[in-house]
């Protein structure tokens, strides 16, 4: 067992025993990585404080029966994944932030490439959220995240067929809704790695 | 779109510390709560034994307190989160009921000694039989902790700002190392803890599954008459100020100044969706968003992009003029030809779908999509 892995047990141990100090750091230290995931996934979402919060207890929850079989990292990850899961699978399309909407009118260059961009993830995460919660979980990881495929099968438990297979669909669906939709479409394009 | 505009991947978009430290302290908060309300290790019951009473117990009080409140009711025996849609809710458990306002989020620990309940985010009604001797009812909401011995109190949640207020009985507010006693027709709030307001001067907050009283409608009729805003050109000229006249959003009436306090003349499904915007806002507070909202509607001739500004701040808080700043702020974007017109109409009629000015948010959303290629 590495060092690294051998550090990741040891805290996890001591942290489900109810080490306070110990459970601050691996919130210190995971919580990026579970913010990441979950950001990924869902977008810029007025629940995420929320889901966040949800992430953690069920890491905590969970930290006796980690056993190092995988880095700490990726295993909350996991659970992050599967708490986004739940929360698509019960939740409707959720409203926009009002906090994306910026003041400033767009007046140059950056300004208009921001304001792009928020239009163009926007619509990204608007498409996301009308197709199956698998799908969308597979795109997001893979395509958006840069995740490699077997990275996301490990991250949900499912095999990298499946995850090919629910990417694909995922595209499918989501060119379909951009097909009267330049902004979308455009930007779908060139996460896949395609040229305008 | 060419390769140096190419926009990249979406920006994973940092939280504040603050924000961080909400979370935190969440999560410490729910552990504490589940290492206090786990039981004692205890030899295997035979659970088959007492099953059949309980399911059938818990039957009867849903069905008893369904009929009686009107509403769904969820009985509940153990820590559960519940979270409200579109329309209001109710749970119940032990001698507790909570009605909770549409989009509200609480978690419930139910402690035979201590019964917790955690007020994520919205806003809802406590009706808590007397406690006598036992421990307080507590409710957590942020850095406030209502204890309660008995009583009918109200809890709204938004962010970090917290307002409680009581019906009837009395409760112990502890905020930060204070603790503030908040009798019945008093209203607290976390924007000014050391002190208490009384509820029968401003509009009363409503009480769940009653019969409707206009009088309390969370969104009055509108008092100006509505034109269809105008919509610029995509390519527009900078800045036409509309006429005066044109574009008027509908706006609230003003607050009403007296009414009874009676909250069981309330309909709850006439007003708990807008509740939560205007539920603890002192009279005060709205009287200045109403200062602020004309005064930028003053401006918009003269400083369009600060009126916008003053727009959003304004649609960012939860007061009644959240609505109509929020249309004018879409208004004036359209106006203008700035492209976030679309946007905000769609977050309006997200955040306002039956608000005042949602049939014109649909019809000037319907005319820029239109126009757009």
């Amino acid at each position: 067992m590495s060092v690294g892995r051998e550090h990741d047990v040891e805290l996890a141990r001591r942290a489900a025993t109810g080490d306070r100090p110990a459970q601050r750091q691996v919130f210190l230290e995971q919580r990026v990585n579970v913010h990441r995931a979950l950001y990924r996934i869902l977008g810029s979402n007025r629940e995420l404080e929320d889901l966040l919060q949800d992430a953690f207890i069920e890491i905590f929850r969970a930290l006796p029966s980690f056993r190092g079989d995988s880095s700490l990292g990726r295993w909350c990850q996991t659970i992050a994944v599967r708490v986004a899961y739940l929360m698509i699978s019960r939740r409707r399309p959720p409203a926009v932030d009002l906090a994306l909407v910026d003041d400033g009118l767009a007046s140059d260059v950056d300004v208009r490439r921001i304001v792009q961009m928020r239009e163009a993830v926007r619509r990204l995460y608007a498409a996301l959220d009308r197709i199956d919660a698998k799908q969308r979980i597979a795109f997001a990881l893979a395509v958006i995240d840069g995740k490699s495929l077997a990275e996301v099968a490990e991250l949900t438990a499912s095999s990298v067929f499946a995850i090919k297979t629910r990417v694909w669909r995922a595209r499918r669906e989501l060119m379909r809704r951009a097909a009267k939709d330049a902004v979308l479409s455009a930007y779908l394009h060139e996460l896949e790695g395609g040229e305008s | 779109m060419t390769n140096d505009e190419r926009l990249g991947p979406p920006p994973v978009e940092p939280m504040s510390d603050a924000a961080w430290s909400r979370v935190e302290r969440g999560v410490w908060s729910e552990l504490d709560a589940s290492a206090t309300a786990r039981p004692p290790a205890r030899p295997p019951r035979r659970w088959w034994l007492v099953a059949g009473p309980v399911i059938a117990a818990a039957a009867v009080a849903v069905i008893v307190v369904g009929l009686r409140a009107g509403a769904p009711v969820v009985a509940i025996d153990e820590p559960s989160r519940v979270v409200s849609g579109s329309a209001p809710s109710s749970v119940s458990f032990g001698d507790a009921h909570i009605a909770l306002d549409a989009e509200t989020a609480l978690v419930v620990s139910h402690d035979a000694v201590r019964p917790t309940v955690l007020l994520e985010h919205g806003a809802a009604w406590f009706t808590i039989a007397p406690r006598g001797s036992r421990p307080p009812f507590v409710v957590r909401a942020g850095d406030a902790t209502v204890r309660v011995v008995g009583t009918r109190f109200r809890v709204a949640r938004s962010d970090e700002r917290i307002t409680v207020e009581v019906d009837h009985g009395l409760v112990d507010v502890q905020f930060r190392g204070a603790t503030a006693r908040i009798a019945a027709r008093q209203r607290w709030s976390s924007e000014s803890p050391a002190q208490t307001e009384s509820t029968t001067t401003t509009a009363s907050l409503p009480a769940p599954a009653a019969p409707a009283d206009p009088v309390a409608t969370a969104e009055p009729p509108p008092t100006t008459p509505v034109v269809p805003p105008p919509v610029a050109p995509p390519v527009a000229p900078p800045h036409r100020p509309a006429p005066a006249h044109a574009a008027t959003p509908r706006v609230p009436a003003a607050a009403p100044t007296t009414r009874a306090a009676d909250p069981s003349h309330v309909d709850a499904n006439a007003t708990a969706g807008s509740d939560a915007r205007t539920a603890g806002t002192p009279g005060a507070r709205r009287d200045g968003d109403r200062a602020e909202y004309d005064r930028l509607a003053a401006l918009e001739a003269r400083q369009p992009d600060a009126a916008l500004a003053g727009y959003l701040a304004l649609a960012r808080g939860t007061s009644r003029w959240a609505d109509p700043a929020l249309f004018a702020a879409a208004r004036l974007a359209a106006d203008r030809g700035d492209r976030r017109a679309v946007t905000l109409l769609g977050i309006y009629l997200q955040r306002f779908p039956a608000g005042a000015n949602a049939t014109d948010a649909k019809h000037l959303l319907a005319r820029l999509q239109g126009d757009a290629p």
